[in-house]
C-alpha cells in the first residue's frame, strides 16, 4: 500500500481551472489517506512543472503520484516518464481526466464540474495506494522464421528476411520451387518470363548462408508459442541418389518408358516418371514419382549408382520463432460439363492456354487444329451465384487480356472473343484492356443469370449467348477454342495446414488476416504470417508485396532476439482457484492450461497457468472466474474498488 | 415508487482504454455536454468488467452502470461483444437476487470517434434511471450502511 | 495525441538532423513503413506537410468492405505512431533536394511557422473561439467554415493550433486570449540539413479535381458534390447531423454516384482505373440506405470493380439492399429550377440509346491522381516516374518498393491507386526493402 502520495492539479491554462475549482479539489484531496504532498500547476506538461515533479519525488521519497489533467492518452506516458526518471516505477502513476472527462464535458455546470473533479482524483488516490511496481517482461525469441511454401511469395519473403538477418527455414512442398508462377509463361505487366523470374530467385537463395531451402518438405506438426515454436518437417526422398553422374542419369530417363500425365503443363502432355517439373526447373536434380515406377530388377541394377528406391523419408525438427504461410493458390477446376469442358472438344482453362503458349512454337495449336479464333468466357470458378466461390479471383480478368495479347504477338492473327460480366483491370492494367480493344478482340457482356452454352454442335465447337451490350441479342460464335478463365481457389491441402497450425480460414476458405487494414498479414497467432494467394486471389505485384509485409513484420517481431511484453497481463491466485478450464475456454489467445500446484510438496491440486508470451491481459478471463481467482494487473479488485468507493463517496 | 426532486442519477461508466473511452474524450473535446453524475472507470476490454465490481457500485450508492462496450472494433476478440453480453446478463441474475433492478445495468457499444451517441445514451440512460428513482429506494443497501443506520 | 516530450520537432535543437530512415507522408502508408521501421530499432523522421498526421484515411466515413469506422481504426494508429520513441515526427514540414551523400542522403527539411509554440499549446479551443475570420474548411472539402486560428480537426494529431496566416487579420485576438501565450507571430520557417540512410517516399495521392470534367458541373450546380465531400457527410466527425443536399438544406430522396469521373477517360487525360471509386460508392451507397431508408441511390457505372478480399460479396449485398446499378456512361448533367438534376446518358444495357434521368442530388466519384509533389523532393538527382507521373516501380513484380534511386523506396499510392488494405501492405514492403538497405551499408 503505497503511503507517501503526491497529487498534481492541473489548471490548464483555464482549459480545467475555468470550470473546476482546483484549488478547492486541492484543498479537500490533501485530506485524502496517503496523500503527502498535494499541489495546483498551471500546466503540468510544462517542463518546468515536470522537473518540479521529480524534485517533489526525491526530495519526499514519494512513492505514487496522481496527476489531475488531461486524457492519459495524451499524457500517461509522459508523467510515467516523469516517475521513472525520478527513479519512481512508472506503474505507480495514475492519471486522473479531469479535463475531456470533466470540465470540457461540463462547461455549463462549474460546481458540478468541481465536485466530479474532486471524486475522481480522489478515486485515482485510492486506486495508486493499491498500486503495484511492474517490469515489463521478456521472453527469448529465435531470430528464425519458418516459411512453408517456396513460390514467388515465400522466396522473396525469404530472401528479405535474410537481408534483415533473419535466419530461413524454406519448405516446399514439391521436389521443384516456384509454384504456380513456373507455370505462368510471360507475365503481365512487364512480359518477364515466369521461370526465369524463379531462376534468379533460386540464384538469390543459394547466394544466401541464412536460408536453408528443403523441397519435397512438408510440416507435420507445429507446438509451442511465438519466440519459440517447434516444427517437425518430413522431407520425402526423390529418389535420386546425390551427386550422382547426371549423364548417366539422363541415360536412364531416356531408357525409362513409363509416361505420366504432366501436372506441370496441366496435363495438356505426358511426361516420365523420373521427372523434371520443367527443364529449366529449380533444383535441377530429377525426381521419382515412385508409386507410378515400376522399373525392372535390371533397369534398378544398371542405374543403381543414380536411382535408389530404398531412400526412406525423413524428419526434421526445426525451432523457429515465426512461421510464415505461403502455400499459394490452386486454380479452378471446371466441373466436367461445365462451359462444355471436357466435353466439348478444346475447350480448355485459362492456365493451359498459358502452357500452351509456351508448348507452341510459331503456330498456336491444339489437338492438331491451329487456333485462329479464341472465346474467352469470364468468371469461370469466380463470383458463382449458385456455387461455392463467391468471390471475385482478382487476377484474371487481367491475365485473360494479357493472354489474349500474347496471342496475337506471337502467332499471327489469332482473335480474342470475350464474354465477360465486368472488366476488371483495375488501376495501370487498364492500358492492357485499352490495348486489345484497339488490336481487335470483341467484348461481349452477359448476364449471370445468363450463361453461355459451349457445345459441339454438327461437329463444331460453338458458343452461345446473349449480349447484354447490343439489345441481349442472341449471338452464336463457332471459334477454334474456348479459354475459360477460371480463378483461384485455395490449394487442396491447405486445410491439412490449416488443421497443423490451427490458423483460421474465411468463408471463402482461404487463410484469414486478423484484420485486413490493421494486421493484414497477421494471424490471430502471434508469430504466425499469412501472405501471397494463400489468404485470397492477387497477382504477382500483390502476392509480393504482401509476402514482403509479412517478412517485415516477422523481423520487427524476432529481430532482438526477445520479445518486450507489457506486464499488464492476468494474475492467477493459487490458492483460490479450482481449475474448471472457463478460463480457458473464454480465452482468445488460448493462452492458459493447466498446471499442478503443491506449494508445500503436499498432494498438489490443478490450477490454471498463464502463457505469459500470449496473453494480452485483456481480461476477458477475470468476469468468468467462479472463485474470483483471476486479477487483472494494474485493475485488481482492490484497485478497481477503490476507484468504485472513491467515486461514490459524498463531497 | 417515490421519486426526489432533482434527483440526477449517479452513472458509473466501464469504458475501455482502446476504443470507448477515446470515444468519451472527443465528446469532451467537443464540448458535448452530458450529466456531470457521470463517472468512468477505464479497462482493457468490456468483457473483462466483473460481476463484483458491478454490484460494489450499486452497493455503494450508484444509480446505474453503463458498460461502454468494444463492440466490433475490440482489438482482443471478435466476439468481445456476445462475451460482455453474457457478463452483463450475469450480472443481472445477481442484481435481481440482492433486489436491484436489471435495468439500471446496461451495455452499448461506443467506438472510438462515438462522441454524440455516447451522451445520447447517457441521456437516455439517466431518464430512465430518474424513472426507478434513486438506489436507496431499492431493497438492497449496504450491508454496513444499514449496520450504521441501526 | 502526441507525446511532446519525446518527438515532437521543437525538441530538435540544432538545425543538423541525423536519423536512419526519412519517410515521407504521414498518412497510413507513412505511419506503417514507420511503425514497422521503429519496432525494429532504427530511427524514422516522418515529414508532414500537413498541420497533421493522419492523411486521408482519417476524414472517411466507414471503410469497405467490412463497414469499420475509418477514424476508429485510424486513431490507434496515429496515437501509436506519435508515441513511438523512435520515431520523430514533423508536421508542417516539407522536404527538398534529396541527393546522394556517400553511401546515404541528405536532404533538406523546412518547417514552415505555425505560429503556434507546440510545447506550449494545450489544443484548447480558446484561440478559434476567439478569431473573427472565417474562411473554408479544406478538411471538410469546403462543406463548412473555419477559423484563421483554429485545431486542424478534432483528431489532428499533434492538436495543436495553426494560424492560417494568409486569412489572418492580425487582429491579435487570439493572441490576447491564449492562456499559455502559445501564439507567436514572429516565428519563421526553420531549415534542416537532414542526412539519413534511406527514404521512403508516401506522399499519398491528389483527389482528381471534379471541376475538370466540366460536363458534370460540378462547382457550378449546388447539388453536385465529390465523393469525398459524401464521405465527410456520413463520418462520425461529420460536420452536419445528417446528409443534406447544399442547395436547400434538405434532405436528398434520390441520389446518383457517376462513376469513373476523371477515371477510364482520355479527355481528362487519365486513362486508367482509379481502383477505389466502385467500392466507395458501393459502401457509400449502403451507408446511404442506413441513414435515409427513403432514398434511393442509383450507381451509374461502366464496369464494376469488386476485385478484393470480400469486395465482390460487398458489391452483392449493396444490390440485395436495394442500390441500382445502370450500366451507363453519363455524358452530361444539367440543372432543374429546383435544383434537380438531369443526367443523359448512354444506356450500355439498351442498346446504347441515349436516355435522361432526373435525381436531386448527385455524388461524383472522383478517381485519384498522382501527388506531384514527388518530382520536387529530387531536384538534383530526379527521380523515375512512370508515363503517369506516379513514382516508377523499378522492379514491379519481385520488388515493387524499389524505385530508380538507390535506398529510395515507394509506399501506398505514390506507385499508383490502392486501396487502404493495399497501401498497408505496401508500406510493409518498402518497410522490408529500407531494412534490408540498411543493413547492407554495414
Amino acid at each position: 500500500m503505497k503511503e507517501k502520495i503526491g497529487v498534481y492539479i492541473c489548471h490548464c491554462g483555464g482549459n480545467i481551472s475555468d470550470y473546476v475549482d482546483v484549488e478547492k479539489v486541492r484543498d479537500v484531496v490533501e485530506k485524502e489517506e496517503g496523500v503527502v504532498l498535494s499541489k495546483t500547476t498551471m500546466f503540468a506538461c510544462a517542463d518546468s512543472a515536470q522537473k518540479e515533479i521529480v524534485n517533489d519525488i526525491k526530495e519526499n521519497n514519494l512513492d505514487a503520484i496522481v496527476v489531475a489533467s488531461c486524457s492519459p492518452k495524451l499524457h500517461l506516458s509522459t508523467f510515467r516518464n516523469v516517475a521513472e526518471r525520478a527513479g519512481l516505477n512508472p506503474y505507480n502513476y495514475v492519471q486522473a481526466n479531469i479535463r475531456e472527462q470533466c470540465s470540457w464535458a461540463h462547461t455549463d455546470k462549474p460546481k458540478e464540474a468541481t465536485e466530479k473533479a474532486i471524486r475522481i482524483v480522489r478515486a485515482c488516490v485510492g486506486r495508486v495506494r493499491y498500486s503495484e511496481a511492474l517490469e515489463p517482461f521478456t521472453i527469448p525469441a529465435a531470430n528464425i522464421a519458418l516459411i512453408i511454401g517456396a513460390g514467388v511469395a515465400g522466396m522473396r519473403s525469404a530472401i528479405s528476411l535474410a537481408d534483415m538477418g533473419t535466419h530461413v527455414y524454406l519448405i516446399e512442398k514439391s521436389h521443384f520451387i516456384g509454384g504456380r508462377v513456373a507455370q505462368m509463361g510471360e507475365l503481365f505487366s512487364t512480359d518477364e518470363k515466369g521461370e526465369e523470374i524463379i531462376s534468379d530467385l533460386y540464384d538469390e537463395i543459394k547466394k544466401r548462408d541464412k536460408i536453408q531451402l528443403f523441397t519435397g518438405a512438408e510440416v507435420v506438426s507445429v507446438s509451442g508459442s511465438v519466440g519459440d515454436y517447434k516444427a517437425q518437417i518430413n522431407i520425402r526422398p526423390r529418389y535420386i541418389v546425390p551427386d550422382c553422374d547426371m549423364n548417366k542419369l539422363k541415360e536412364a530417363i531416356a531408357e525409362c518408358k513409363t509416361e505420366i500425365p504432366d501436372e506441370f503443363n496441366f496435363g495438356l502432355t505426358q511426361k516420365k516418371v523420373i521427372y523434371k517439373a520443367y527443364e529449366n526447373c529449380r533444383p535441377e536434380i530429377p525426381a521419382i514419382e515412385k508409386d507410378r515406377f515400376n522399373p525392372d530388377q535390371k533397369f534398378l541394377e544398371k542405374y543403381k549408382d543414380c536411382i535408389d528406391l530404398e531412400q526412406k523419408t525423413e524428419t526434421l525438427n526445426v525451432n523457429t520463432g515465426t512461421v510464415i504461410l505461403s502455400t499459394g493458390f490452386d486454380p479452378y477446376e471446371p466441373e466436367d460439363g461445365e462451359y462444355g469442358y471436357k466435353k466439348a472438344e478444346n475447350v480448355i482453362t485459362l492456365q493451359q492456354l498459358k502452357r500452351l503458349i509456351e508448348l507452341s512454337n510459331g503456330k498456336l495449336e491444339y489437338n492438331n487444329r491451329e487456333i485462329k479464333n479464341i472465346v474467352y468466357v469470364y468468371c469461370v470458378g469466380s463470383r458463382q451465384k449458385e456455387g461455392e466461390n463467391k468471390y471475385c479471383s482478382r487476377y484474371c480478368c487481367t491475365a485473360a487480356i494479357h493472354a489474349a495479347l500474347l496471342c496475337r504477338k506471337k502467332f499471327d492473327s489469332v482473335r480474342g472473343f470475350h464474354l465477360y460480366r465486368d472488366i476488371r483491370t483495375y488501376g495501370k492494367h487498364e492500358l492492357l484492356f485499352d490495348e486489345v480493344s484497339r488490336q481487335g478482340d470483341i467484348f461481349f457482356r452477359f448476364n449471370e443469370d445468363e450463361s453461355p452454352v459451349v457445345e459441339t454442335a454438327n461437329g463444331k465447337l460453338q458458343v452461345k449467348f446473349r449480349d447484354i451490350l447490343t439489345n441481349n441479342e442472341e449471338v452464336a460464335i463457332e471459334p477454334d477454342l474456348v479459354v475459360l478463365v477460371t480463378g483461384m481457389i485455395p490449394r487442396k491441402d491447405s486445410s491439412t495446414v490449416a488443421g497443423i497450425l490451427k490458423t483460421p480460414v474465411g468463408s471463402d476458405k482461404f487463410f484469414n488476416e486478423v484484420h485486413p487494414k490493421l494486421r493484414p498479414v497477421e494471424t490471430v497467432i502471434d508469430g504466425m504470417y499469412i501472405c501471397g494467394t494463400c489468404q485470397g486471389p492477387k497477382n504477382i505485384t500483390e502476392s509480393i508485396t504482401s509476402s514482403l509485409s509479412a517478412a517485415a513484420k516477422s523481423n520487427s517481431l524476432i529481430n532482438k532476439g526477445e520479445i518486450e511484453l507489457e506486464p499488464t497481463i492476468i494474475r492467477i491466485d493459487p490458492e483460490a482457484c479450482e481449475w474448471c478450464d472457463k478460463c480457458a475456454e473464454i480465452c482468445p489467445f488460448d493462452s492458459i492450461t493447466k498446471t499442478e500446484y503443491s506449494p508445500d510438496g503436499q498432494k498438489g491440486k490443478t490450477i490454471a497457468l498463464v502463457n505469459e508470451s500470449t496473453c494480452k491481459g485483456c481480461g476477458m478471463c477475470a468476469p468468468v472466474c467462479p472463485t474470483d481467482a483471476i486479477d487483472i494487473i494494474g485493475y485488481t479488485n482492490n484497485e478497481i474498488e477503490s476507484m468504485i468507493d472513491g467515486l461514490i463517496k459524498e463531497v | 415508487m417515490e421519486q426526489e426532486k432533482d434527483f440526477v442519477p449517479k452513472i458509473l461508466v466501464f469504458s475501455t482504454d482502446k476504443i470507448s473511452d477515446p470515444g468519451i474524450d472527443l465528446a469532451g473535446q467537443q464540448h458535448i455536454h452530458y450529466s456531470p453524475s457521470v463517472y468512468f472507470i477505464i479497462v482493457p476490454c468490456s468483457a473483462g468488467v466483473k460481476p463484483r465490481w458491478i454490484l460494489r457500485a450499486f452497493n455503494k450508492g450508484f444509480d446505474g452502470v453503463f458498460v461502454a462496450a468494444d463492440g466490433t472494433d475490440c482489438p482482443f476478440s471478435a466476439d468481445c461483444s456476445e462475451k460482455t453480453g453474457k457478463l452483463v446478463a450475469y450480472s443481472q441474475e445477481l442484481m435481481k437476487k440482492e433486489g436491484v433492478n436489471p435495468a439500471r445495468l446496461k451495455m452499448a457499444a461506443v467506438c472510438s470517434v462515438c462522441a454524440l451517441p455516447f451522451s445520447n445514451h447517457m441521456k437516455n440512460f439517466s431518464k430512465a434511471l430518474s424513472g426507478l428513482g434513486n438506489i436507496q429506494s431499492e431493497k438492497y443497501i449496504d450491508p454496513e450502511e444499514k449496520e450504521k443506520q441501526k | 495525441m502526441m507525446n511532446n516530450n519525446m518527438n515532437s520537432p521543437e525538441q530538435i535543437s540544432t538545425n543538423k538532423l541525423e536519423y536512419d530512415v526519412l519517410v515521407i507522408g504521414g498518412g497510413i502508408a507513412g505511419q506503417e513503413a514507420s511503425l514497422n521501421l521503429a519496432n525494429n530499432g532504427f530511427k524514422v523522421l516522418m515529414v508532414e506537410k500537413d498541420l497533421s498526421i493522419g492523411g486521408k484515411m482519417i476524414h472517411l466515413s466507414k471503410v469497405f468492405p467490412t463497414l469499420d469506422c475509418s477514424a476508429c481504426i485510424a486513431t490507434p494508429k496515429i496515437s501509436e505512431t506519435a508515441r513511438n520513441p523512435n520515431i520523430t515526427i514533423m508536421t508542417y514540414s516539407e522536404v527538398e533536394d534529396i541527393k546522394r551523400n556517400g553511401n546515404g542522403l541528405k536532404a533538406m527539411v523546412i518547417e514552415k511557422p505555425r505560429y503556434v509554440k507546440a510545447d506550449l499549446c494545450t489544443g484548447c479551443p480558446i484561440c478559434e473561439e476567439k478569431c473573427p475570420v472565417v474562411v473554408e474548411d479544406e478538411y471538410n472539402y469546403g462543406l463548412t467554415g473555419r477559423k484563421a486560428a483554429f485545431i486542424p480537426f478534432d483528431l489532428a494529431s499533434p492538436r495543436i493550433a495553426a494560424i492560417d496566416i494568409e486569412n489572418c487579420t492580425l487582429c491579435g485576438a487570439c493572441e490576447r486570449a491564449c492562456p499559455p501565450n502559445a501564439i507567436d507571430f514572429s516565428m519563421e520557417k526553420k531549415e534542416f540539413e537532414l542526412s539519413v540512410k534511406s527514404v521512403i517516399i508516401a506522399t499519398g495521392f491528389e483527389l482528381f479535381p471534379a471541376e475538370k470534367k466540366k460536363e458534370y458541373g460540378f462547382g457550378q450546380f449546388k447539388n453536385v458534390i465529390h465523393s469525398m465531400q459524401m464521405d465527410r457527410l456520413l463520418a462520425p466527425t461529420r460536420p452536419f447531423n445528417n446528409v443534406l443536399r447544399p442547395s436547400d438544406g434538405r434532405m436528398p430522396d434520390n441520389i446518383a454516384y457517376v462513376l469513373c469521373t476523371g477515371s477510364r477517360d482520355l479527355s481528362v487525360g487519365n486513362p486508367i482505373c482509379s481502383q477505389i471509386c466502385c467500392m466507395y460508392s458501393i459502401k457509400q451507397a449502403q451507408l446511404l440506405l442506413g441513414a435515409l431508408p427513403m432514398t434511393d441511390v442509383t450507381i451509374y457505372y461502366i464496369d464494376i470493380r469488386a476485385f478484393g478480399k470480400g469486395f465482390d460479396e460487398f458489391y452483392e449485398q449493396g444490390k440485395s439492399m436495394g442500390v441500382e446499378f445502370i450500366k451507363g456512361k453519363i455524358a452530361k448533367i444539367e440543372e432543374k429550377e429546383n435544383g434537380n438534376l438531369t443526367l443523359k446518358y448512354e444506356d450500355f444495357e439498351n442498346g446504347g440509346k441515349t436516355v435522361e434521368a432526373d435525381h436531386d442530388l448527385v455524388v461524383l466519384s472522383v478517381g485519384i491522381l498522382p501527388n506531384k509533389d514527388v518530382s520536387g523532393f529530387f531536384k538534383s538527382e530526379p527521380i523515375a516516374l512512370d508515363i503517369h507521373q506516379y513514382v516508377k516501380q523499378e522492379d514491379e513484380l519481385m520488388s515493387p518498393a524499389k524505385t530508380s534511386i538507390e535506398g529510395v523506396f515507394v509506399a501506398g499510392t505514390s506507385s499508383g491507386p490502392m486501396d487502404i488494405p493495399d497501401s498497408i501492405l505496401s508500406a510493409g514492403a518498402a518497410s522490408a526493402e529500407a531494412a534490408a538497405f540498411i543493413r547492407s551499408l554495414k
